[in-house]
């Protein structure tokens, strides 16, 4: 089962929509609650960090018998540092973005924690590939 | 998959059913499909809410309580036991102890007003409020639609579902024991609760999380209106202002909005209405909305005020409840405090108040194989992808995915759709006669008599 999603930077009214229609996929299997609510949640996060970052992105789902494998791809500032972006609190969101209510920095390593695998890698300037796989 | 059985009080009743399909369009889990002319419930999705209920023009949509007289007559001892808001049902002029009195002339030897479980549900929520071990939010388990509603759409929030039982349960456990050391048996003791709505019907007979309730009949609150407005003019206005209060004043508004939460320590929302509910839920199960301790919810918008089987109107039943809880705060000013004779039992109520975890329900389920459910989920997006996607219900189902789940459940099939039919019909896939078979297998056979052709000769 294949998914695709158009993300826009910026566009924070609709952040949560693309994870939310992942969600709902998820429900429709017999995958333990509790697993869904970890993808949900993971998903949540690295939509939003497009939307908050990033200029735009696409959101590509697959779900198999096994799991679930999620590529994020961005076009945006990239990450300068990115051990540093894995630090719980460590946040560039600008203030505006604070404002409404993201850019804890508690993003990545809130995705990170619910995942089985994560593989992030970026270009300053270019911009960002997160990769997310979790297994039923 | 596992086939539970699931007990449901809202029913349809086919000889009034008119197939009009109001209650499809209406019904907030997708659990309505229009066959052979006539409604049909998904007993697996449906969660007792009763939308259907409030919109169907010609009351085929019923709710199944018990027999009020044949059970009057089965018991020696019977206990009315009322919501505060059935007291909210009558204008001001008439007294909770006049309605009590009319209730007992009824035939019932006690009248016990609900709420007075409130007051010990309020000491508990100080207690849970403390335990870091429960998940956040805590979702309170009062409204059983909402607890349902949970189990078939959010399946992933039943664990953060109050294990308390409602107050109207918890009432009943008190009366139960008190009238334990009475010469009368046991089970000669009746205690019949009377309900705004159909899901505590529901609750009643298969409580979510108990082996069983401790009411013994559960009764539409219509039916008590209008047999206590018949003799209410007959009975004497009492004096009651001297009495103590039973309960703490607004222990009465609990099952309105907003009361409940209040008494849960750390941040905590009202919601009312079934849409907001479930908006709310999508938002908080995909991780939106986080660092809230405790949600009260309920189905009806006013809550229980709003209740299906609340014959008067919900906004002059909040009016009503807020000026007694007026009254009983001024009584508590003149005579200091509240004497509740349910907190006298406790320990006996902590030892029974609690519930087993709540499991999830199969509702949205396409397969217990992922596998299966996947190769499913494929065949959907793909039909999908082939209706016209405006949702027009003439296909029996509310909306065009859910024909295709119906589809590839082998419920229904591709020319069910109209516009589906009338290309086929141009390709020669299907007969004009087919065509008209399917559309009365879906609306009934009646439903085109209307229309028949009589070759231009009138009918005399």
């Amino acid at each position: 089962m294949h998914l695709q999603f158009e993300i826009e930077g910026g566009d924070f009214s609709a952040a949560g929509e693309a994870s939310s229609e992942v969600k709902k996929t998820l429900k429709q299997l017999n995958i333990p609650p509790v697993l869904v609510r970890r993808i949900a949640v993971a998903l949540y996060e690295a939509e939003v960090n497009v939307v908050a970052h990033a200029y735009r992105g696409v959101m590509e789902v697959d779900i198999s018998g096994g799991g679930i494998y999620v590529k994020l791809k961005d076009k945006g500032p990239g990450i300068e540092n990115i051990d540093r972006a894995m630090e719980e609190g460590f946040s560039t969101a600008s203030d505006k973005v604070r404002e409404m209510g993201f850019g804890a920095g508690m993003g990545l390593p809130n995705i990170k924690k619910n995942c089985d695998e994560m593989k992030l890698t970026s270009t300053p300037g270019v911009g960002t590939t997160l990769e997310l796989t979790i297994n039923f | 998959m596992k086939g539970q059985h699931y007990v449901h009080a809202i029913q349809v009743n086919t000889e009034k059913c008119i197939g009009c399909s109001h209650c499809m369009q209406v019904c907030s889990t997708q659990a309505i499909r229009i066959v052979n002319g006539h409604a049909r419930i998904m007993p697996e999705r449906c969660v007792d809410c009763g939308e259907c209920y409030s919109v169907c023009p010609v009351a085929a949509v019923y709710v199944k309580d018990d027999e009020l007289e044949l059970n009057l007559q089965k018991f020696i001892y019977k206990i009315a036991l009322v919501p505060a808001v059935f007291f909210g049902q009558f204008p001001t002029q008439y007294s909770v102890s006049q309605i009590s009195s009319a209730i007992r002339k009824l035939g019932f030897n006690a009248v016990f007003e609900v709420e007075h479980a409130v007051d010990f549900i309020k000491e508990q929520y100080v207690e849970i409020a403390e335990d870091a071990e429960i998940a956040r939010p805590v979702i309170s388990s009062f409204c059983p639609s909402v607890v349902r509603l949970i189990q078939v759409m959010f399946p992933s929030l039943t664990e953060n579902i109050l294990r308390l039982k409602a107050p109207h349960d918890l009432a009943a456990i008190y009366l139960r024991h008190i009238n334990s050391n009475s010469n009368i048996n046991p089970e000669e003791i009746g205690v019949f609760y009377f309900t705004p709505c159909a899901s505590k019907i529901v609750a009643a007979k298969a409580p979510e999380g108990e082996d069983d309730s401790p009411t013994d009949v559960v009764v539409s609150m219509k039916l008590l209106y209008n047999k206590v407005y018949r003799i209410i003019k007959d009975i004497p206005l009492s004096d009651d202002l001297k009495r103590s209060s039973t309960m703490e004043p607004d222990s009465i508004k609990w099952a309105l909005s907003a009361t409940e939460r209040e008494y849960f320590k750390g941040r905590s929302l009202a919601i009312d209405g079934v849409e907001n509910v479930i908006k709310f839920l999508e938002k908080l199960e995909s991780g939106h909305i986080t660092d809230i301790d405790f949600l009260e919810l309920r189905v009806c918008d006013q809550g229980c005020a709003g209740g299906i089987l609340c014959p008067g109107n919900r906004f002059l039943t909040v009016e009503r409840i807020g000026e007694r809880v007026k009254k009983l705060q001024n009584r508590l000013v003149e005579n200091k405090e509240v004497v509740n004779p349910l907190m006298n039992h406790r320990e006996l109520l902590e030892k029974g108040c609690k519930t087993e975890a709540i499991k999830p329900r199969e509702g949205l389920l396409l397969d217990d194989d992922v596998e299966i459910a996947l190769q499913k989920m494929k065949k959907i997006k793909a039909l999908n992808s082939y209706l016209p996607g405006f949702d027009c219900g003439a296909c029996g189902a509310p909306t065009c995915k859910n024909l295709a789940e119906d589809i590839v459940k082998g419920k229904a099939n591709m020319s069910y759709c109209v516009f589906v039919q009338r290309v086929m019909e141009k390709n020669y896939k299907l007969s004009p006669e087919q065509a008209f078979q399917t559309i009365e297998k879906i609306w009934g056979k009646d439903r085109l008599n209307k229309y028949k052709d009589n070759h231009g000769e009138k009918e005399s």
